[in-house]
């Protein structure tokens, strides 16, 4: 921050309560918080918490942005906000407006009921499938093929992506960014057996084709992760199911000798 | 709501489509009306020629405009890698769309301007 | 799944034919009646074939647009069959009529 502004010594944190026990509506309450530049908003939290009221709930674990439990609503966009600073999401009058993950049932005041994100993530089977001849040392891959799963594999998990998706916001049937960037992983994976099978389920009415190119995952993701890309790669390959299924066959029966 | 211009895209194409959709089925039943002779034709097309009909005609041109150019821009988002210009491409088919509405919309203006 | 084909393929023929039509039949001072119709502007048969193929892609886009639109809705969708088959009905009916409807505008013998 340039010196002319000096930085505020207090944020108002604007934080959405719900207690089930008690409420009917989710209504807002403020908090002073001290503010210093290296404030993250999960400070900020923790300090409500420990100084002011004992009964704010929010999830986190790690606090250093790769656990994925601290996603919420931000001055209405989702983040992580471990590792968020609160300085940047200051308005002029320093405050900030901190809501749960939107779209998705609130069971108390920061926490949110994420049993659909996890039940479309299992329905992708996101685990590796492995071919028959599994290698006595390793797979050997080649560097593009690992380059080509980059996007996908740094994702934690953290919900931003789901819960910012319009389409989600309308439907829960639908697969939703995460588990389709996860099933991107699996079906690009040379070591995966199975990406035909996998490919028949994102083809069918709630995969792939309910994207409609909205954007807000890949606005949302706290890795700079491209769900969309990955949702556009799987309609390609899904219509030519057929043709990778036999290609990934081939490919893996050179699985376990090094790449030329 | 999460806003971002995907979403308002994203309403406007809906909200374009369906409007456009009941349109349709009206242009269809309005134009039907040749199926009755050249005189029902013309009698039903002078009622929806109208300046009022003008007027909301502009609205459909916007209504066209917008839906096609922004299916143009996803026609160009499936089949070309170009994410990164996701923001640049919303605003290039709003403004396209809104040129176009404009010229029509000035024809039409002139034109009932010129006859009334 | 074939719906989303539908739609891109239908598209893109209307960027065309849409083209098309607000060339031929939309220009100031917009209006028109039977005969300018079918004088000035539809004389070739080849334009009937013309329309006809647009309504066909007109009536594609449109109702798999709508069915789209429609059962994005998580509690619509469990009508998915119903509208389907509403939507293909409709399809049909309009094609017949609009195809009549283009066959009415005959020259005058
Ligand atoms: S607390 Fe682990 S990601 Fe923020």
């Amino acid at each position: 921050m340039p010196d002319s502004h000096p930085l505020p010594t207090t944020a108002t944190v604007r934080v959405q309560r719900f207690n089930p026990d008690n409420d009917k509506k989710p209504r807002i309450q403020e908090f002073k918080v001290p503010l210093t530049a290296d404030t993250t908003i999960l400070d900020a939290l923790h300090y409500i918490k420990a100084e002011l009221d004992g009964s704010l709930t929010f999830r986190r674990s790690c606090r250093h942005a790769i656990c994925g439990s601290c996603a919420m609503n931000v001055n209405g966009r989702n983040m992580l906000v471990c590792k968020t600073p609160l300085t940047r999401e200051l308005d002029q009058q320093a405050r900030v407006t901190i809501k749960p993950l939107p779209y998705l049932p609130i069971i108390k005041d920061l926490v949110v009921d994420r049993s659909s994100f996890w039940e479309q993530y299992q329905r992708v089977k996101p685990w590796l499938i492995p071919p028959d001849n599994v290698p006595e040392k390793e797979f050997r891959v080649s560097p593009e093929e690992v380059e080509a799963l980059h996007n996908a594999e740094t994702c934690i998990m953290c919900g931003a992506c789901y819960s910012a998706c319009q389409v989600i916001a309308m439907t829960k049937e639908y697969i939703g960014p995460h588990a389709l960037l996860k099933a991107f992983l699996r079906v690009l994976d040379p070591r995966d057996a199975a990406p035909g099978e996998r490919l028949a389920d994102l083809d069918g009415g709630d995969g792939v084709y309910r994207c409609h190119t909205i954007f807000n995952c890949i606005d949302a993701c706290p890795k700079n992760l491209n769900p969309t890309q990955a949702i556009e790669t799987l309609r390609k390959l899904a219509q030519k199911r057929q043709a990778y299924e036999v290609e990934r066959a081939e490919r893996q029966k050179t699985l376990t000798q090094p790449v030329k | 709501m999460y806003k971002s211009t995907g979403f308002i895209s994203f309403v406007l194409r809906r909200f374009t489509g369906v409007a456009l959709v009941l349109y349709l089925f009206m242009h269809i039943l309005v134009i039907g009306s040749a199926t009755q002779g050249a005189a029902a034709f013309d009698a039903t097309l002078k009622v929806v020629q109208g300046p009022l009909f003008k007027i909301m005609e502009i609205a459909l041109i916007a209504a066209v405009a917008y839906h096609a150019f922004d299916g143009v821009r996803l026609l160009i988002v499936h089949y070309f890698n170009v994410i990164d210009y996701r923001k640049s491409m919303f605003y290039a088919a709003f403004a396209v769309a809104a040129f176009f509405t404009a010229i029509g919309g000035v024809l039409i203006l002139q034109a009932l301007l010129y006859h009334a | 799944m074939r719906i989303f084909q539908m739609q891109r393929i239908s598209a893109i023929a209307l960027l065309v034919f849409l083209g098309i039509h607000m060339a031929v039949m939309h220009y100031p001072p917009w209006e028109i009646d039977f005969r300018t119709v079918v004088i000035e502007r539809l004389s070739s048969p080849i334009w009937k074939v013309i329309d006809i193929a647009f309504l066909f892609f007109v009536l594609m886009h449109a109702l798999t647009g709508a069915y789209v639109v429609l059962t994005d809705i998580q509690r619509v969708n469990t009508y998915k069959r119903v509208l389907a088959g509403a939507a293909i009905v409709l399809g049909i009916a309009g094609f017949i009529y609009g195809t009549a409807t283009i066959m009415a505008f005959q020259p005058p013998v």
